[in-house]
């Protein structure tokens, strides 16, 4: 069953003299259950793809056409009232960046327990055992200790963690990962991808990776779209693509990883 | 025995300007509030042989023109004093508060209409604008506190817009949004702990601008009426004697500054902390 799709979508800012366009008539489905990834330089589009499809655009100085259908509703225009159902029950995003992604003056259980609180009617002994159950979930050691801490008692990777805990405390049939693993190093980068494809595979829950990391793309997702300038340059299987790339860019940009070899300066030179 | 040496450690590492500031501030309240319950003369009672008595043990800042011990009266004024600073800051925190989080969180036209409006306001001396909404509204204790509540707000507005215009852009509010928070939510309960920091040094540098301006109204004989004594009523009636009894003045005027620069020291001090 399809989970996403997204059809022509064109997102502009309007905020300048001279309009910029970031996202050029993007075309891209997902399956229920699906683990997609996006990948490409910065710039690309890659995030703008993401916060349009979480309705996390401004509302003011841009222009967006097109369509994000989720449950046949189109995201992109409906109403904010809306799209607040969807937030966070049925889509949840994790962004890059966990130092600054969970709120300094609340405890971790609080925020974790903040989308049970809007979006469900449980009782707080419910709410609590749950908050407990999903930061176990995540494999973080002593979940009720960790329940009333601050985050900044926490490490880069633990708060990743909690961010990840936070995002599917409600079951979400869509998690949006938006370079979840750039900012931390490649143990805890290793330690975080297995535990998405954990998830993924106890709850069937769809993903959308967002990357410029091609070797973790192609450790966890089925397809891949490769992204451009804000064009989708290719889509398909994450090993055909891999294997037979078609467009050029995706050729360059397969050979561009780089490999476990030393390099020698002259070498670099020619 | 570990903890209170722990205490005192902790004690020591604060700012100095905090500690003098803490200290003057505990002092002037302790004073005050002991003040409330008991005081060593009636601050109303007359004593026609002690008019204008000067320091000495019997009445330790001496007697004014009608006999009445100064120290009582220095006592319950800066009770009054205090009671409608901590009142118009009140008001001035909550509506600075309102306005503040509106226009720095939705932004767009309602934070331009509401600052305008709020630079308008800021442009009177807030003294200047209290006397005409005292005029409106009439002397006494309970006018005074709302129309300096109300000529205070504009300076809170602009600080609060301030700290969420810097704090609607993190991460952590993004989540929130993103977890399907409504604005309210977002607004009073994920942003508005962050800008405590900022509000307790500028509540503390704004209960000093209040208390000089309740004495500067009362001063000028629009602000507390008699017989309720206040710091700045106490100065007027000191200044025909300034020279035949300097004593009455300076009692009564290093009674105030005593008490601002508590508050300001602690506030300038909690500011430089973090």
């Amino acid at each position: 069953m399809t989970l996403l799709e997204i059809k022509h979508l064109n997102i502009e800012f309007h905020d300048h003299l001279i309009p910029e366009t970031v996202v050029f008539d993007l075309n891209l489905q997902m399956e229920e259950g699906e683990i997609v990834g996006i990948v490409g330089e910065s710039g690309s589009g890659k995030t703008m793809t993401a916060l349009a499809v979480a309705g996390l655009l401004p509302r003011h100085g841009m222009k967006k056409t097109g369509e994000i259908l989720f449950d046949s509703r189109n995201l992109l225009f409906c109403d904010r009232k809306v799209l607040r159902t969807y937030q966070g029950r049925e889509i949840a995003m994790v962004f890059q960046e966990p130092m600054t992604s969970l709120n300094p003056v609340k405890k971790i259980g609080w925020q974790v327990e903040e989308s049970l609180k809007i979006h469900t009617d449980l009782s707080e002994e419910e709410r609590y055992s749950r908050v407990v159950q999903v930061l176990q979930d995540v494999e973080l050691k002593n979940p009720e200790e960790i329940y009333h801490k601050y985050p900044h008692e926490l490490s880069g990777g633990m708060r990743q963690r909690v961010m990840i805990a936070a995002a599917i405390v409600c079951n979400p049939r869509l998690l949006i990962a938006d370079e979840i693993t750039t900012a931390l190093d490649v143990t805890i980068q290793d330690q975080i991808i297995k535990l998405l494809l954990k998830i993924n595979k106890a709850t069937k829950m769809g993903i959308l990776f967002i990357s410029h990391d091609l070797s973790l793309i192609r450790r966890i997702c089925n397809r891949v779209a490769v992204m451009k300038d804000g064009y989708l340059v290719e889509e398909g299987l994450t090993d055909q693509i891999y294997q037979n790339p078609i467009q050029e860019y995706t050729k360059r940009l397969i050979a561009a990883v780089p490999k476990c070899e030393k390099i020698s300066l002259e070498e670099e030179e020619v | 025995m570990g903890k209170l040496t722990a205490r005192l450690e902790e004690w020591k590492k604060k700012p100095f300007l905090l500690r003098i500031g803490l200290i003057m501030t505990g002092i002037s309240i302790f004073f005050i509030f002991v003040g409330i319950f008991v005081t060593p003369y009636d601050p109303e009672a007359m004593d026609a042989s002690s008019k204008l008595a000067g320091i000495s043990f019997k009445h330790i800042m001496g007697c004014d023109n009608f006999g009445r011990d100064v120290f009582s009266r220095v006592l319950k004024g800066s009770a009054t004093t205090l009671f409608i600073a901590t009142g118009t800051i009140g008001i001035g925190i909550t509506g600075g508060i309102l306005i503040g989080a509106f226009a720095g969180y939705f932004g767009g036209v309602l934070d331009e209409l509401l600052m305008r409006i709020n630079d308008a306001a800021l442009a009177f001396p807030s003294v200047l604008l209290a006397l005409v909404l005292i005029s409106l509204f009439g002397t006494g204790k309970y006018q005074i506190i709302l129309s300096m509540g109300i000529a205070f707000i504009p300076s809170f507005a602009r600080i609060v817009r301030g700290e969420f215009i810097r704090y609607r852009e993190m991460d952590y509010v993004q989540q929130a949004k993103l977890i399907g928070a409504g604005s309210f939510r977002i607004m009073f309960v994920h942003i508005l702990p962050n800008t405590f920091r900022v509000l307790v040094s500028s509540i503390l540098i704004g209960f000093n601008n209040a208390v000089l301006a309740e004495a500067g109204l009362s001063f000028l004989g629009i602000g507390v009426q008699p017989p309720d004594a206040s710091l700045g009523r106490m100065l007027s009636e000191a200044q025909a004697y300034l020279f035949s009894r300097p004593g009455y003045a300076l009692c009564v005027g290093g009674t105030l500054i005593f008490i601002i620069l508590g508050f300001s020291f602690s506030g300038e001090g909690i500011g430089r902390k973090v």
